[in-house]
C-alpha cells in the first residue's frame, strides 16, 4: 500500500475495528473471516446492520474460500472475496478498483 | 477439585458407519461428554447424543447440562431430535452454538424440527431450554472455563477450550489444519520472492495463532478424518489430513491427542493404519505427544 494514496488502519480485535466504526466510514475495509473474538461473517452481518456501514465497501481477504462463506459474504454485499495467498498488485488493485476515493486523491 | 472425565459417545465425521467392519472404532456422529464431578458438557448433537441421553435417564443426580455445538451441519445436530431429556419435564439443557444472538442459535437449532423433515418440533421439547447469549470473552459453566474460537470449515464453525482446574480439554472436531500453507505452496509460481516472504509470514502468523489456542492442552480431540490420498481429492472440504493433525498437535505441545472425526468410509483396520503411522510421525520428531483414536464408548480421565 505504500504507494497509494491512502492511510491504511489495521486492527488486531474485532471490538477495536467496530469502535472505530461505529463513527468512520473508511473508503474500503478489508475484512478477513477467521479472527481473534469474533468471525468475519458475523462481523459483516452486525455491520451492515448499522445505518452508518449500508454502503460500506468491503473486501473479504480469508485463508476460507469455501463456496458458502463466498455466498455468505455476496448476500451481505462485499465488493470481491479474495481468498489468501493474495498478491501485492492484486491488493493494490483491489484498491484502486473498490476504495471511494475522494476527489484530492487521498483516504 | 472434581474429577475431569471425557467419554466418547460419537466419533465419526458427515454420516454414521453402522457398519460391522466399523464398529471397533464406533458408528456414531461427532458427540463428546466433558464431565467435572456433576457439571455436565456435551461437545456436538450427532447421533452419538441419541445414547447418551437414554444413558442420562438412568440416573437421578443430574438434570442440568450444556451442550456446545461446534456448527449445525447434520452430523453434529442430528441427534438432538432423539434426545430424550428434551422431552421431559425438569431438566434444564443450556445450548450454544454460532450465532449472533441466542434467537440465532435457537432458529438454527429447531429447523431440522419442522415438517416435512420431522414430526414434532421443539414446542414439543418439557425441559427447560436455554439458548446462551455469544459472549466473546467466553463461558463460565459451573467449575469450567469455555473459549471458543472460529476455525477453518464451512460456514461459522467453532473449536472449543474447556478449563478446570487447571485441566483443559479442547475439542475442535472439524478443522482444516495449515489450509494456508498449501494454498501457498500450490501458487508459488505465481508470485514475486518479495510477496512469496510476506505470505510465509502471514502463513506463520495464521498459524501461531491457531496453534495458541490449543497449546499446551492435556486433551486434543481433533479432526483427522482423511488420508493423504483422501487430501488430494478433498482438499478444500474443511477437514484434516491426520498427519497434518499429528504435527499441528506436536507443535503445540499437546499432551494427549486423540484422532477424531473419522471419515465414515475407513473401517477398524484403515484407522488402525493411520494410527501406526501417526506413532511413527511423533517417533521420527522425537515428540512426546501420546496419540490415540478416539473410539465410541472410551472414557477418559485427567
Amino acid at each position: 500500500m505504500a504507494n497509494l494514496p491512502v492511510e491504511v488502519i489495521a486492527f488486531a480485535s474485532a471490538a477495536d475495528a467496530m469502535s472505530l466504526l461505529a463513527t468512520r466510514q473508511p473508503a474500503l475495509l478489508f475484512l478477513d473471516i477467521i479472527m481473534p473474538e469474533k468471525d468475519g461473517l458475523t462481523f459483516l452481518q452486525e455491520l451492515r446492520a448499522s445505518a452508518l456501514h449500508q454502503d460500506t465497501v468491503i473486501v473479504i481477504l480469508s485463508s476460507k474460500d469455501y463456496a458458502q462463506d463466498r455466498q455468505t459474504a455476496a448476500s451481505h454485499g462485499v465488493a470481491a472475496f479474495l481468498p489468501k495467498p493474495v498478491s501485492s498488485e492484486a491488493l493494490r488493485q483491489a484498491v484502486m478498483n473498490f476504495a471511494q476515493l475522494p476527489a484530492d486523491g487521498t483516504a | 477439585m472434581s474429577v475431569l472425565s471425557v467419554r466418547f459417545w460419537g466419533v465419526r465425521g458427515s454420516h454414521a458407519s453402522p457398519l460391522s467392519t466399523h464398529l471397533g472404532v464406533g458408528g456414531n456422529t461427532s458427540c463428546v461428554e466433558i464431565r467435572a464431578g456433576n457439571t455436565l458438557v456435551v461437545c456436538d448433537g450427532g447421533t452419538g447424543l441419541i445414547p447418551l441421553g437414554e444413558n442420562l435417564l438412568k440416573q437421578d443426580e443430574l438434570r442440568e447440562l450444556l451442550v456446545l455445538f461446534t456448527h449445525y451441519h447434520w452430523d453434529h445436530i442430528c441427534g438432538l431430535p432423539f434426545f430424550v431429556p428434551a422431552f421431559l419435564p425438569k431438566w434444564n439443557l443450556k445450548f450454544f452454538g454460532p450465532g449472533q444472538t441466542a434467537a440465532e442459535i435457537e432458529r438454527h437449532l429447531s429447523n431440522q424440527m419442522k415438517a416435512p423433515y420431522f414430526p414434532v418440533e421443539t414446542e414439543t421439547w418439557m425441559a427447560n431450554i436455554q439458548y446462551l447469549e455469544p459472549s466473546p470473552a467466553g463461558l463460565t459453566y459451573g467449575p469450567m472455563q469455555i473459549r471458543y474460537q472460529s476455525v477453518h470449515h464451512p460456514g461459522v464453525t467453532y473449536g472449543y477450550r474447556v478449563s478446570v482446574g487447571g485441566k483443559s480439554v479442547v475439542y475442535v472436531s472439524d478443522n482444516e489444519v495449515d489450509y494456508l500453507h498449501s494454498s501457498i505452496a500450490q501458487r508459488a509460481g505465481e508470485f514475486s520472492a518479495e510477496d512469496q516472504s510476506a505470505m510465509a509470514d502471514i502463513a506463520q502468523e495464521e498459524r501461531a495463532a491457531d496453534l495458541d489456542f490449543i497449546r499446551g492442552a492435556d486433551v486434543l480431540i481433533h479432526d483427522a478424518q482423511y488420508t493423504p490420498d483422501d487430501y488430494i481429492l478433498k482438499r478444500g472440504w474443511g477437514h484434516s489430513c491426520y498427519i497434518d493433525t499429528v504435527n499441528f498437535a506436536i507443535d503445540a505441545g499437546v499432551k494427549v491427542l486423540y484422532l477424531f472425526h473419522h471419515d465414515p468410509a475407513h473401517d477398524d483396520a484403515r484407522i488402525a493404519e493411520i494410527h501406526r503411522h501417526s506413532l511413527q510421525i511423533i517417533s521420527e520428531r522425537r515428540s512426546s505427544l501420546e496419540c490415540t483414536i478416539a473410539r465410541e464408548g472410551m472414557v477418559v480421565t485427567l
